[in-house]
């Protein structure tokens, strides 16, 4: 019973289930981590806004996102996903999420960042609820691991007012 | 392979399996790096592995001393004769 195979084959299963036990506990350290994320996003200009001839408002935002989630980093993280959203109510729904960018960072060092770009996925309501409405700018992130859980959070920064008439 | 040369393989690659991982997650952690804790545990792996699979001198300190046989004392194997002289004597039995 005793032979090369029998030892190689004991080995490898004994290595295995220590790395799944190290990768678990790796997954354990990420909960020692309490990041403190800052965002701010400016509406630095509204291009147009108008009313599609099937009826839905849409609007154009030329955007500035600055964002230092480099304490969401942790050495058990793969990537951070990152994305800002429209968030406004509206008489039929109580919260309406429209995504209006979105990236993927891949390291710690690209973790701080500030940008200035038009809305990459259009701003468009189901209807004709724009005008003068509130709504909030949320940038949404969610921790993608190596191992373990994947975390999601989010900073909200209301306040955003779009026109009475289109233009 | 003897039954004291088992015993240290298994001891052997169970307490340095274990070490190296230890120092694998502590230096992964401190260093921030996921990459450093796989790379030492991987090479730690494969130096356990040339250490206590292949059947190496040192496992065969204490080998197993049979006691001699009585029995093959008692009845010694027959000699064997010469065919030639074998196949005379069956013949002249027949007849």
């Amino acid at each position: 019973m005793h032979s090369f195979w029998y030892r190689a084959n004991a080995l490898l299963t004994f290595a295995v289930t220590i790395l799944a036990l190290m990768c678990a506990m790796a997954s354990i350290t990420d909960h020692l981590n309490v990041p403190q994320p800052q965002a701010d996003v400016q509406v630095s200009n509204i291009n147009w806004f108008r009313k599609q001839p099937n009826g839905n408002d849409e609007v154009s935002l030329t955007l500035t996102i600055s964002a230092d989630l480099q304490s969401t980093f942790t050495w058990n993280t793969k990537q951070v996903f990152v994305f800002l959203a429209a968030e406004y109510e509206t008489p039929k729904n109580s919260l309406n999420q429209v995504s209006l960018w979105d990236g993927i960072i891949p390291s710690k060092d690209q973790a701080k960042f500030s940008i200035q770009t038009t809305n990459k996925y259009r701003f468009i309501d189901q209807g004709s609820n724009l005008r003068g409405k509130e709504f909030n700018l949320t940038l949404h992130w969610h921790v993608m691991p190596k191992t373990g859980r994947m975390f999601a959070d989010k900073i909200v920064m209301p306040g955003f007012g779009l026109p009475q008439e289109y233009r | 392979m003897d039954w004291e040369g088992q015993k240290l393989s298994e001891h052997l690659m169970q307490i340095m399996l274990v070490m190296f991982a230890v120092v694998a997650f502590s230096t992964g952690y401190m260093m921030d790096s996921f990459r450093n804790m796989l790379l030492i545990y991987a090479g730690g792996t494969v130096l356990t592995m040339l250490i206590t699979v292949p059947d190496w001198p040192f496992f065969n300190h204490h080998p197993l001393n049979w006691l001699a046989s009585k029995e093959a004392d008692l009845n010694p194997k027959p000699k064997i004769q010469p065919p030639t002289l074998k196949r005379k004597t069956s013949k002249t039995s027949i007849k």
